[in-house]
């Protein structure tokens, strides 16, 4: 059974003037040198390695953590990769405002949590979020806490078929 | 209320009445696959199926990378010819006179039907909708999960109406309208959004124009893209449609989560500047700007009608000799049609370098990478970073006209000021 409230510490993916990035693509975040790389645990060290200003984010994150991104999050090539490299990475959850149409197929078929929080830059500018807050999802609800800052929010919780195979752990065992 | 056309062709796939953001489990036709096969195939194994659900399902094309750039690729393709021959799949297109880019093969061999349910683990699969499929594509886990079990879940997307009317001014064709379409609604305009084309100037176009429309659908999010099939899509299966077929048309009455509208009577040709599609300015804010390479191919803009346009313009000129023109036919069929026509010898006399079909360095993979700091014009999909090589040089997105055009003078052109 997986856990429907997940716990981490966030990244929040901004741009040199303090922008949270939209329209991050799938060769920013695992870039085409290295999709020969088939083996998931060698895919870690690459993300995010073509995003300006993130290029060290393989070494800075620490497992668990939850990244926190804008709209149209892995738009671009249906590459899997870019999905495997955060698990690789054991990055806990991606919130962003939306995602890229396949990337959110690839990231619910392998039972990763993404969610979908539409007033991310408002929570942003607004200072109710920082990098490194703790919060905690419920993927069941979509009630979201700040635990550093004691806010509490709601985001989109998870569809149904979301869950299903979330709970199975992946596609294959929910088949 | 009426329905659209993806509520109608997944509806119909699902056997129920369905309406958007349903989620429907269904058998898809076909499941199309490139390069990625090896992957998929890894995946399949750990399945632990011994045989794939139905061998007519895959499609399966070597395109990405061919002929093999590295020992990586040789031995990726090799263990898609050992899967191929063990599951007995013989809808197989490998490096020879039937192979070419996925996109434009697959419908040349008849796959493309209309009210046909097409996936793809490539995110261009999107292409076939100017077919009248609903085409979309998918990720490689899931893929390996349709081999083994013939079954797909999918959400009913909602549907956003583009009606296209006027008449292209001289020089200015589909590629400048698409482009020109994403930079008004945005990379993400149409996410998740079944997109149906439709209009005066739609039902002129020639197929390859309307899979130029299809093809980047997949630009502005689109989950699949669509258009109405007729006499021109019917002429051209004859022969070549492997399934008989029923077209699926949208209802009068749908009701779209959008719907917008272009003229494109006086529409200027546009370049998608680096490094998202959706950063669109008319040749004229760019004209002058000195390139390296220019490329005139892929599954966007690599069919008959684009090397015609090209050798068009390069007929009796010569490449600019700082730049390099790459071209890549999308398949052998287009390739050998160019040949008859003599386009492929005015493009050689003009200077170009005739590459085989497939993707070429579309995707930075090989056949022609960027080095740092060079710029490139380019008629495929893609600006993105770093895509063509290195993560240090541009690329610039344009119609095959404004490319060779722009090759000649060896800086962006406006190809109507063209000469001929």
């Amino acid at each position: 059974m997986q856990n429907k409230i997940i716990k981490g510490k966030i990244w929040i993916l901004r741009d040199s003037s303090e922008k949270v990035i939209d329209d991050i693509d799938t060769d920013q975040i695992f870039h085409n040198r290295y999709l020969a790389i088939t083996d998931i645990n060698e895919m870690g060290k690459y993300t995010l390695d073509n995003l300006e200003g993130w290029n060290d984010f393989s070494q800075k994150v620490e497992p668990g953590d939850i990244v926190i991104t804008g709209r149209n999050f892995g738009s671009g090539s249906s590459r899997q990769q870019a999905v495997d490299c955060f698990k690789s990475l054991k990055v806990n959850a991606i919130v962003a405002e939306s995602f890229g149409a396949i990337y959110k197929r690839n990231a619910i078929n392998s039972g990763f949590p993404i969610l979908i929080w539409k007033e991310i830059k408002e929570m942003v500018e607004s200072g109710k979020i920082n990098d490194r807050d703790e919060i905690e999802i419920n993927l069941e609800t979509g009630s979201m806490k700040n635990i550093t800052k004691d806010i509490a929010c709601e985001m989109e919780p998870f569809s149904n078929v979301q869950m299903e195979i979330y709970e199975a752990g992946n596609i294959f065992k929910s088949e | 209320m009426g329905k659209t056309f993806a509520e109608k062709a997944l509806g119909k796939k699902a056997g129920k009445e369905v309406s958007r953001n349903d989620i429907v489990t269904i058998i898809p036709d076909f499941v199309m696959s490139h390069d990625n096969s090896a992957a998929i195939s890894i995946i399949f194994k750990k399945l632990e199926v011994e045989k794939v659900y139905d061998p007519d399902m895959p499609v399966i094309i070597l395109d990405h990378t061919v002929p093999a750039a590295t020992v990586k690729y040789a031995e990726n393709h090799k263990i898609i010819r050992e899967f191929v021959k063990k599951q007995k799949i013989k809808n197989f297109y490998g490096m020879n006179r039937n192979g070419g880019i996925c996109h434009q093969v697959l419908p040349e061999k008849g796959f493309a039907l209309p009210g046909s349910l097409i996936v793809g683990s490539d995110s261009h699969t999107t292409t076939y909708g100017a077919f009248g499929a609903f085409s979309a594509g998918i990720g490689r886990s899931e893929a390996a999960v349709i081999w083994a079990t013939g079954k797909i879940w999918l959400k009913v997307p909602e549907s956003i109406k583009i009606i296209v009317t006027g008449k292209f001014p001289k020089g200015v064709s589909a590629k400048d309208l698409i482009l020109y379409i994403i930079g008004k609604i945005g990379a993400d305009g149409a996410i998740y959004n079944s997109v149906e084309f439709s209009g005066g100037t739609i039902k002129k176009m020639s197929i390859a124009s309307r899979m130029v429309l299809t093809n980047m659908a997949a630009e502005m999010g689109a989950k699949n893209g669509y258009i109405a099939p007729d006499k021109k899509i019917f002429e051209f299966l004859k022969g070549r449609a492997v399934r008989e077929y029923e077209p699926i048309y949208p209802d009068k009455d749908a009701e779209y989560a959008n719907e917008l509208e272009f003229d494109v009577s006086n529409l200027e040709p546009q370049i998608a500047s680096p490094h998202t599609v959706d950063n669109v300015h008319p040749i004229s804010e760019l004209e002058g700007k000195p390139f390296n390479q220019a490329l005139i191919g892929s599954c966007t803009n690599g069919r008959l009608e684009d090397l015609k346009a090209a050798s068009e313009i390069l007929r009796d000129k010569k490449v600019h000799k700082d730049v390099r023109v790459l071209i890549f036919p999308a398949s052998y069929e287009v390739y050998l049609n160019a040949m008859a026509n003599g386009y492929i010898k005015t493009l050689i006399e003009a200077g170009c370098v005739i590459m085989n079909p497939g993707c070429g360095p579309c995707l930075g993979a090989h056949e022609g990478v960027l080095a740092k700091g060079e710029v490139a014009l380019s008629t495929t999909n893609r600006n993105f970073k770093g895509r063509m090589g290195s993560p240090e040089s541009e690329i610039y997105l344009a119609s095959p006209a404004t490319v060779a055009a722009s090759a000649i003078e060896g800086k962006f052109t406006d190809v109507r000021k063209n000469r001929c």
